[in-house]
């Protein structure tokens, strides 16, 4: 178990020997300091460590002040219980503003505890000093006392000294040196506690299930739109102990976490249609269209009038896209409520505002919860933290146990409040001395409260969408622009959004500073010369400057200088800001300056960053290491946003589900990053969380221009969006399809040739006599050499893979066929009387798997492939039926197959039998081997390898000559040609064949899924030299002559999916990213998994096989592998995309696939129809 | 089509015990290992195999735990975080890691220790292209990548350090 609680603030006040700070004497008083008898000092703040090591840096501030060893100090951060109510940790303030308050109690406790000393060493106060936790005198007695001896003996508490004296800066040794951070080597070994690590005694697992408004917190249907809830449809998971259902909120609670993962996919929850939105995928529009309110923050000179002097007027707009925050780790909180009080362990950056917001959520007092704070997956604004604490109070409440509520990677990335998009414009111009002739700067940007979810989805709170102010930040242009005019166009949230790295400040200076680029350049003057005319704070010139000496910036005043070689073009540009936080005008955080150096290629409009030399002002710097991590984290952070971020949307819901949809840097794009760190350690500390994001697409863009003499004002710098502007285009943003439900539930056409029936027949045909039922054979009938051989022939013929009861009972049937016919349902074969086989004779059985009459003298239809079994051996059938007899009677009816008019008159099937129905014998080939002969026997009787791998007529019997094995379709699957008209790039040799049907997995070919991987499964009794018969057979039904070797073939199959990766990105831009997100981890490098190229699949006319492994996963082929020993199978099954990935997503996807991986063959056409097959049956269930 | 299985016993070895836990087959390992195992290395980050904060080690090599069900692993020998290291000693990659400070919230830290150490137990001198392409399919958020490159460069040195002195002590044990 994990406790993961922190010591309340009561248990330090009320230690026998302490000594405590705190804000006033009262028991309730803030907490600062406790220091022990043992010297040993913890230290409290109301800000947390969102991952940027502020744990490390606060304790360097107290170890400073109080002059103690750096490792005596220990942190509490967050938790209420203990620390002070400083509010969220936004805003880089944590240095600025909330450390203050501690630094001074930590003065007042070593000025008490130097006064203590003077009076128990009898000396004068100024003889003392303090050193590593020890007084001792200066002036040379040998006396010394350490904090320890001081505290030790009573407890006493003191209040901040708002006079006590600082130390001077001069005198600083912890702070402003580099100290490692405090909480690696504990996370390094997997012995640190996140909030996803708490465990408590009788802790239950919880999942919550949202609404269809994915990423939307506003408007009347919030709440309300949740229409009924069945909880029948998840009676069957395991070990399930409640479903919640308040207003929209909906969650499960069970004793295992997947069997909550299980209930929360499969609960049946009907929603209204949720309301249609603006479109957010290309966000100008619909930020122009929100309603605003103007608020001036600046208005100098006279802009109209100097606009209409202006020589050259510029009238500019720039774009930014909605944002993730994209924590590594989804949300995750555990709650304990009993006994009317409420305890949650929680990675909230605001515990206090939180547990304000359960208050009102639990309708309990605030004094009646307690938050733990733990430290969880870095958030850089917020994430769902809160929410999901939320989640777990209510869960927790209605089963009255601890509950853990992990959200899942899609809900984290549909429903985290994003950073917010933002359009900004820019009027002005030059005047005639080539300096800027005004600036006038609109910035439109939705806000960003984003209250806690549950209070929303529980009708708490009423969903309206409030206004905030927190567009302004650097909104005011650091050049000095005589005629000015700021105003930022105050709106409601569209997207649900937060406050996200650099907030607002980082767009706004997007706009700062590519326009100033633009002047210089259109004033024929070296960008960063012409910015230092026009800057004027001191340290903003002396960091731009030295900056552009560390990049050794060469002036220059036009692009192209950096020339380029082949497809690619250099360049490099450069962006300055400092970041302003906090309600207008607010306070500066650190100055940070860019020389971002790219390499762009003109043919596939890809951008690498290749170097970022970002120098920032940081004032004094607490641990400089630290501060150089959060620069590297900025720039490689920020970088990826440029490149690569945005949010997509349907017209109702967020779709960027995963990190294919979304995608980050990754290590092989990551820049070379010089970084230059200003001494100012004179200057007070500023924050360094945010700033170096800041100038980062400016830079970029700048650079990007300077390569190739083009402006970007839009982000991200897609390569689809580079070429469009290489190409002079507009960039088409193809939006995929708007669907108003859930898009595979959307009625779908009947499609597909399955193992079928037919039903044109026109011969009327009479009623087949019944034979008579008998008695089930007694179980000592039949020999044990018989019932095996019985037993061989179920497992060739696979029959349990069709007949499997829908529990997982062999034989018991019920499993659904969907055929061009209608819906076909496999009969319980077991020996029960009254539902299965049990009073049949052996002549009924011979009649039924030769001829396709039942029992009692109704057609079946030929989806049991009587047609095949029609040649088997007659000791083959009278062992199956001996097997069959002597398996465990399961009295369970299977549903009964009714056909729609006309196929529902069975005894057509008799015409059709007498034109399609040879039941002769298998005739064996004399002038073949005996091996051969035996694998055609097993491949064309028993094991019907043509009932799926041949195409059927329009009257569903199998085609003959040469359509025979050419490839067919079954159950939703392609079955595809076992002959020479296989369609991948390596000849299916004997082995291949071998291996396949032995193992699930053959190298140059892939594993099996779908039905194929349940027939490998059944044919796993069969004898070795059986498999290898079949093997045999099936590779010499392909008789043309190969002309290389597999290994040749398989070779130059990789090398063209290799050449033809550029094309298939240029083709499907966004079916790359996904393929590289999502999955390119287990697909590429990886040398037991077979290359995608060579899977057949990659290169059949139709999708439908690559889409059903796409939307259904595939099962590890080390399970199927396992019992036939196979070295070194993949143990990673592939996860179903179908919950994650939209229908555009998955077109995009299949497309780049295709290009990919089978480069030589058409695109497919028709990938929405096969979506729609591959759905038909899900939707059924569902 | 899905058909739930009764809980079945499995039988594991990971960080070199043995224990056996009940479960349903399909049940992803990293839930085990997680719930069962109280083993807080291998993260939950995506549970589509993209993030690789999930990672352990199966026979030496890198997969995702989020994606493995419990009954492929069968006898194969599972290590995690916890496991690398040999009593009191930590790996070297884990060392490197920390003498880097290559993490800031940390949360990818474990996949990227794991991958780290599965890239040096079959190239023992990468390259830095190797290292980067190594760990091209684990994300990291904060922008942790300089100092895990650097900390992963450490650790081809530490590893090299540590197998020529155990290849020394092997060589006095020989002689004594």
């Amino acid at each position: 178990m994990t406790f993961g609680r922190d010591f309340p603030k009561s248990s330090y006040l009320a230690a026998p020997e302490v000594l405590t700070v705190a804000s006033a004497s009262s028991p309730d008083a803030e907490l600062y300091i406790a220091i022990h008898a043992d010297g040993r000092v913890t230290a409290f703040n109301g800000h947390v460590d969102l991952g940027t090591g502020i744990r490390t840096s606060l304790a360097q501030i107290v170890a400073e002040e109080l002059d103690v060893p750096f490792e005596s100090v220990a942190m509490v951060l967050g938790s209420t219980s203990a620390v002070p109510n400083q509010g969220a940790t936004i805003a880089s303030e944590t240095i600025q503003i909330t450390a203050k308050p501690l630094q001074r109690a930590a003065a007042t406790a070593k000025h008490y505890l130097l006064r203590r000393a003077a009076e128990r060493l009898q000396l004068p106060l100024e003889n003392l000093v303090v050193e590593g936790g020890i007084i001792r005198a200066v002036t040379g007695e040998n006396a010394s006392l350490s904090f320890g001896d001081l505290v030790t003996g009573a407890s006493v508490q003191l209040v901040i000294d708002p006079e006590a004296p600082l130390k001077p800066v001069s005198a600083y040794r912890t702070v402003g040196s580099s100290r490692p951070r405090v909480d690696i080597p504990a996370k390094a070994t997997g012995r640190w506690t996140y909030v996803h690590d708490v465990r408590l005694p009788g802790m239950l697992h919880g999942r919550v299930v949202r609404p269809p408004y994915a990423g939307f917190d506003h408007g009347a249907h919030v709440g309300t739109s949740l229409i009924s809830v069945d909880e029948t449809s998840v009676a069957h998971v395991p070990g399930l102990v409640a479903v919640v259902a308040i207003g929209d909120f909906v969650g499960v609670v069970a004793t295992r976490e997947e069997n909550a993962a299980e209930a929360a996919k499969k609960l049946k929850a009907v929603w209204r249609l949720p309301p249609e939105q603006p479109d957010l995928n290309s966000p100008e529009e619909a930020l122009r269209a929100n309603p605003s309110t103007p608020r001036k923050l600046a208005d100098r000179g006279n802009v109209e009038l100097a606009l209409a002097g202006a020589a050259n007027a510029m009238d500019r707009t720039y774009v930014w896209p909605y944002q993730m925050h994209g924590s590594i780790g989804p949300s995750c909180a555990v709650a304990d409520y009993r006994n009317e009080h409420l305890t949650v362990w929680s990675g909230t950056q605001n515990p206090f505002p939180m547990r304000k917001d359960l208050s009102v959520l639990l309708d309990m007092p605030e004094e009646s919860i307690t938050v733990e704070r733990l430290e969880a997956a870095g958030c850089y604004g917020r994430n769902c933290a809160d929410d999901v604490t939320a989640d777990a109070a209510l869960l927790s409440r209605a089963v009255g146990q601890p509950v853990r509520v992990q959200l899942t990677r899609e809900q984290e990335h549909a429903w985290e409040p994003k950073g917010a998009a933002q359009v900004i414009d820019v009027r002005g111009g030059l005047d005639l001395e080539g300096g800027p002739a005004a600036y006038d700067f609109e910035t439109r940007y939705p806000s960003n409260l984003a209250p806690t979810l549950p209070l929303l989805l529980t009708g708490k709170i009423a969903p309206v969408a409030d206004t905030l102010q927190m567009g302004d930040r650097t909104a005011v242009p650091p050049y000095a622009y005589g005629n000015l005019r700021v105003t930022v166009h105050d709106m409601p949230p569209i997207a649900r959004a937060s406050w996200f790295r650099g907030v607002s400040a980082m767009p706004n200076t997007f706009a700062h500073e590519s326009y100033v680029d633009e002047l210089a350049s259109a004033a024929g003057v070296d960008p960063i010369e012409y910015r230092l005319r026009y800057l004027q704070d001191k340290r903003a010139v002396d960091l731009v400057r030295a900056t552009a000496e560390r990049a050794k910036w060469v002036p220059h005043t036009g692009p192209g200088t950096l020339g380029g070689e082949g497809d690619l073009l250099y360049g490099r540009g450069f962006a300055y800001a400092v970041y302003v936080h906090g309600n207008f005008p607010g306070t500066a955080a650190a100055w940070a300056a860019w020389v971002a150096d790219v390499a762009v290629n003109r043919k596939t409009g890809e951008i690498a960053v290749t170097k970022v030399t970002c120098g920032q002002d940081s004032g004094l710097m607490i641990n400089p290491d630290g501060v150089r991590h959060q620069i590297h984290g900025n720039v490689i952070q920020s970088t990826s946003r440029v490149l690569k971020e945005q949010v997509g949307f349907s017209s109702t819901a967020v779709t960027s589900k995963e990190w294919g949809g979304y995608p980050l840097i990754t290590f092989p794009e990551v820049p070379d990053i010089d970084v230059l760190m200003i001494p100012r350690p004179d200057e007070p500390p500023l924050g360094v969380g945010e700033s170096a994001s800041v100038p980062s697409a400016a830079a970029i863009a700048n650079a990007v221009f300077d390569a190739t003499g083009i402006r970007f004002r839009e982000l991200p710098l897609t390569p689809e969006r580079v070429l469009a502007g290489l190409n002079g285009m507009d960039v088409i943003e193809t939006v995929p399809p708007v669907s108003r439900r859930r898009w595979w539930s959307v009625g779908l056409p009947v499609v597909g040739v399955l193992t079928a029936v037919a039903g044109l027949a026109t011969m009327a045909s009479p009623w087949r006599t019944a034979i008579t039922p008998v008695e089930k054979p007694a179980l000592d009938t039949y020999s044990a050499n018989t019932i095996e051989r019985g037993r061989l022939a179920a497992a060739v013929g696979a029959c349990n893979v069709c007949h499997v009861g829908t529990d997982g009972q062999a034989f018991a049937g019920g499993r659904r066929f969907d055929t061009p016919f209608g819906a076909v349902y496999a009969t319980n074969i077991t020996p029960d009387p009254e539902n299965g086989i049990g009073n049949w004779s052996y002549p009924a059985f011979e009649r039924a798997m030769r001829h396709g009459i039942s029992r009692d003298g109704h057609h079946l239809y030929p989806a049991h492939p009587y047609t095949s079994f029609a040649g088997a051996e007659e000791a083959d059938l009278q062992a199956l039926y001996a097997f069959m007899m002597m398996q465990a009677p399961v009295a369970q009816k299977a549903p009964e197959t009714k056909l729609a008019f006309p196929y529902s008159i069975r005894s057509m099937m008799a015409g059709w039998n007498a034109m399609f129905l040879k039941a002769a014998p298998f005739q064996y080939d004399q002038a073949k081997d005996a091996t051969w002969n035996r694998g055609a026997y097993l491949v064309e009787t028993l094991g019907h390898c043509s009932a799926c791998h041949t195409e059927r007529n329009a009257l569903g019997a199998e085609k003959t000559g040469r359509a025979h094995l050419s490839g067919g379709f079954a159950d939703g699957w392609e079955a595809p040609a076992l002959n020479a008209l296989a369609k991948g790039p390596v000849t299916w040799t004997e082995t291949a064949f071998y291996d396949y049907l032995r193992s699930g997995h053959a190298r140059d070919h892939g594993s099996a899924a779908g039905p194929m991987a349940e027939v490998v499964s059944a044919l796993t009794p069969l004898p070795d030299s059986d498999v290898r018969a079949m093997a045999v057979y099936l590779s010499r039904l392909n008789t043309s002559p190969v002309a290389e070797t597999p290994g040749v073939q398989m070779q130059s199959a990789i090398a063209a999916s290799v050449a033809a990766s550029e094309q298939a990105a240029r083709i499907s831009p966004k079916g790359a990213r996904i393929f590289e997100g999502a999955c390119a981890s287990c697909h590429e490098g990886n040398s037991i998994l077979s290359p995608l190229t060579l899977n057949s699949n990659l290169h059949s006319d139709v999708p439908d096989n690559v889409l059903q492994v796409l939307m259904n996963g595939v099962e590890a082929p080390a399970i199927l592998a396992e019992t036939t020993g196979r070295q070194a199978p993949e143990v990673m099954s592939m996860p179903a995309f179908r919950d994650v990935l939209d229908r555009g997503q998955m077109e995009d996807l299949t497309a780049y696939l295709r290009a990919r991986f089978a480069p030589g063959k058409e695109a497919w056409a028709g990938t929405g129809q096969a979506i729609d097959r591959v759905l038909r049956p899900l939707a059924n269930i569902h | 089509m899905t058909k739930t299985s009764p809980p079945s016993l499995f039988s594991l070895t990971v960080n070199g015990r043995n224990v056996v836990v009940e479960a349903d087959p399909k049940t992803p390992l990293l839930y085990i290992l997680r719930n069962d195992l109280e083993l807080n290395g291998p993260k939950y980050g995506c549970g589509l195999g993209e993030c690789g904060a999930c990672c352990i080690l199966i026979d030496g090599r890198a997969v995702r735990a989020c994606t493995i069900p419990i009954a492929a692993v069968a006898k194969r020998a599972i290590t995690t975080l916890e496991g690398l290291g040999d009593g009191d000693h930590l790996h070297p990659v884990q060392q490197a890691f920390i003498e880097e400070s290559a993490a800031q919230c940390g949360y990818c830290l474990n996949g990227m220790i794991i991958s780290s150490v599965a890239l040096l137990n079959c190239n023992p001198d990468p390259q830095e292209a190797d290292i980067r392409e190594a760990l091209r399919h684990n994300l990291c958020r904060c922008g942790t990548h300089i100092e895990i490159l650097a900390a992963v460069r450490k650790a081809v040195v530490l590893s090299k350090a540590a197998s020529s002195a155990s290849a020394l002590s092997a060589v006095s044990e020989t002689k004594a």
